[in-house]
């Protein structure tokens, strides 16, 4: 059984009169990606920065690989990486400097830049200045930033929001490479698409509170619904949509007389989306 | 615990960050280079001569004997017409024109008419000191000389004695000038990075906040001295006492860099630390002003921080002041120094939480 990199309990941060994050308890283990979802202003940010050590939990405490955040902030965070939201890097400075820069502060010896950037596929703009970046590749560089000391934690917030099919990519196959070396992720995304790929399990959170948190595949036994979805010729020639539930106790007979009173054109079967099992639970919508 | 390697790191990304800002880059190289040639165009002598001209049908002898004297230039104009020409066209600041018969004159107890005309431009004191020079000279003329003797005792440095060139006067002016041009661009780089998020993420480094005010205050004070020795480096400001001069621009760069952690702290971006910056540019020049133009102020100036690094820069270049002297001036920019920098660590860290 692994260890368990962070443990959340109680955690809770407010602004003036709104609870932001409302006695939230969780657990990630070492090694595992985490999706963190939760629609705007559900506490999601406020959460990360507790985690991160840039806000201090007003109640409740953290621990990241066995240390208090809030007591050990410095040194929880020379084992942790963070990719912020926005995009945050010093734009007069090339790829380079910026990586060096923060290899430094985290006093990381024989650190190679040139190949970092080559995991991102920024090695052959490495000496340009990041102001001549187009989004995806800053975004890209954001990523090797939080990974210039080689992290035990690494946090991403929206890592690949509004970028290009090819950034995005590139991006998650480095997450899956730093899951492979043992690194844990947590993974804050409104992609649900994102989260259903990469995260091992993923948690809700609305309004302050986690309201739920498991595999995708056990969220989707538990609250979403499966269903066929055919299409079929109507009399007139045009294409008609027909649904039948597949668990419901009369599944078998509704497909029986579908066959054998509409001509099928089309079939398959399709589970829940993360979106909907949210929707279920919270009655809200994701984005 | 300080680690200096973090210190150092940051130390040098800030100053690649400073000279990398197009705006800040070019100010400072451009802000010696024109302060360096404002000194230079100023007149490197101080015109200490009284000049001006009088018409006189006969010159009387009282006048004649202070034609002679030092400091004083007298000239002669053949009409009033032509003296009052001359003074009108800048040639003297004043001319008096006597008339015909003043000696009889005023033997004979009448009370003849002297014309004085001054210069549009001059100041109304001097207007009256050759007024007063006028009314003394008739009690001259009249065989009444002014029946009492005027000792004069100078209290504290002779600085009439030695005349400062205007060059040298706005010295002072320039050296905190320089200081406080870095004001701003220190105020403008910690801006910048509280604005464009890049604060945050060296936060989230093993970097510690009394290191990052290290740095800033390592970088805001070493090129705000830097600019200040070279300024008065090549004005020939270091050729008296270098190493005081030296300790005062230091004292002064730690001053500023304190407050630029305050300005920054106020200011939301870089339009608004230049609005701010303007105002504390504004107040803190007026004792530099006060040096070049004596008089211009009062005492309420030394309620200004910057007058002591403008008194004690004053003081020991044009008058070859010592340590001692300046003293009370080194440690009231020290005071300030430490106060600034206090209030504006405290005020930074509130913005930063």
């Amino acid at each position: 059984m692994r260890a368990n990199a962070i443990v959340a309990d109680s955690l809770t941060y407010r602004y003036g009169q709104l609870t932001a994050v409302d006695h939230i308890g969780f657990a990630v283990a070492e090694g595992e990606i985490l999706g963190f979802l939760g629609p705007n202003g559900a506490g999601k940010s406020t959460t990360v920065k507790m985690l991160t050590g840039q806000l201090r939990p007003q109640e409740g405490r953290a621990t990241l690989l066995g240390l208090d955040i809030a007591r050990e902030t410095k040194r929880v965070q020379s084992q942790i990486g963070v990719c912020f939201e926005i995009t945050n890097l010093y734009e007069q400075m090339s790829a380079i400097d910026n990586l060096v820069l923060f290899a430094r502060l985290f006093g990381v010896s024989g650190f190679d830049a040139t190949a970092l950037l080559g995991r991102v596929g920024l090695d052959g703009r490495a000496k340009d200045r990041v102001e001549t970046y187009s989004k995806g590749m800053k975004q890209r560089l954001m990523i090797a930033r939080a990974l210039v000391n080689r992290p035990r934690i690494l946090f991403l917030d929206e890592p690949t929001e509004g970028l290009d099919p090819n950034s995005a990519a590139a991006i998650r196959s480095v997450i899956l490479e730093e899951r492979e070396r043992g690194a844990t992720v947590f993974l804050t995304t409104h992609d649900m698409m994102e989260a259903d790929r990469l995260a091992d399990r993923v948690a809700f959170i609305n309004q302050g509170k986690i309201v739920a948190l498991d595999t995708p595949h056990t969220l989707k036994q538990s609250y979403g619904q499966r269903r066929l979805l055919a299409r079929v010729a109507g009399p007139d020639g045009t294409l008609q949509e027909r649904e039948i539930s597949l668990d419901q106790p009369d599944t078998a007979a509704a497909v029986q007389d579908l066959f054998a009173q509409e001509k099928v054109v089309t079939l398959h079967s399709e589970e829940a989306t993360l979106e909907d099992i949210f929707m279920s639970i919270t009655g809200r919508k994701l984005a | 615990m300080i680690s200096g390697r973090v210190v150092s790191t940051l130390v040098a990304k800030d100053v690649m960050l400073y000279f990398r800002n197009r705006f800040f880059a070019v100010i400072t190289v451009l802000g010696v280079v024109a302060f360096a040639g404002v000194y230079y165009l100023l007149p490197r002598t101080a015109e200490e001569q009284l000049t001006f001209a009088v018409h006189a049908p006969v010159v009387p002898p009282a006048l004649a004997q202070m034609m002679t004297d030092e400091g004083v230039t007298l000239e002669a104009e053949p009409s009033e017409e032509s003296l009052r020409e001359a003074v009108e066209a800048g040639k003297y600041q004043a001319g008096i024109a006597l008339p015909e018969g003043m000696q009889e004159a005023i033997a004979a107890g009448a009370r003849p008419e002297v014309r004085l005309y001054v210069s549009a431009d001059m100041a109304p004191e001097f207007g009256e000191v050759y007024g007063m020079l006028v009314r003394e000279l008739s009690f001259v003329i009249g065989g009444r000389p002014l029946a009492l003797e005027v000792t004069e005792e100078v209290l504290g440095p002779d600085l009439a004695a030695e005349p400062v060139a205007p060059r040298n006067r706005m010295l002072p002016l320039l050296a905190v000038f320089v200081l406080l041009m870095e004001t701003l661009g220190l105020a403008s780089l910690i801006t910048s990075e509280v604005e464009s998020g890049t604060l945050r993420a060296l936060f989230v480094t093993p970097m510690r906040v009394p290191e990052l005010f290290l740095a800033k205050g390592i970088t805001g004070t070493m090129l705000a001295f830097v600019q200040a020795a070279v300024l008065m480096l090549v004005t020939g400001g270091l050729i008296r006492q270098p190493l005081l001069i030296l300790t005062v621009l230091l004292l002064g760069a730690v001053m500023v860099t304190g407050l630029a952690f305050l300005l920054a702290s106020v200011a939301r971006d870089m339009m608004s630390v230049l609005g701010w910056g303007v105002l504390l540019l504004i107040l803190l020049a007026v004792p530099g002003m006060a040096i070049l133009l004596p008089g211009l102020v009062s005492r309420w100036v030394r309620v200004v921080p910057s007058h002591y690094v403008a008194d004690a820069v004053h003081r020991v270049v044009n008058y070859g002041a010592g340590w001692a002297d300046v003293a009370g001036s080194l440690a009231m920019t020290l005071g300030f120094a430490v106060l600034f920098l206090a209030l504006g660590m405290a005020a930074l860290r509130r913005r930063f939480a």
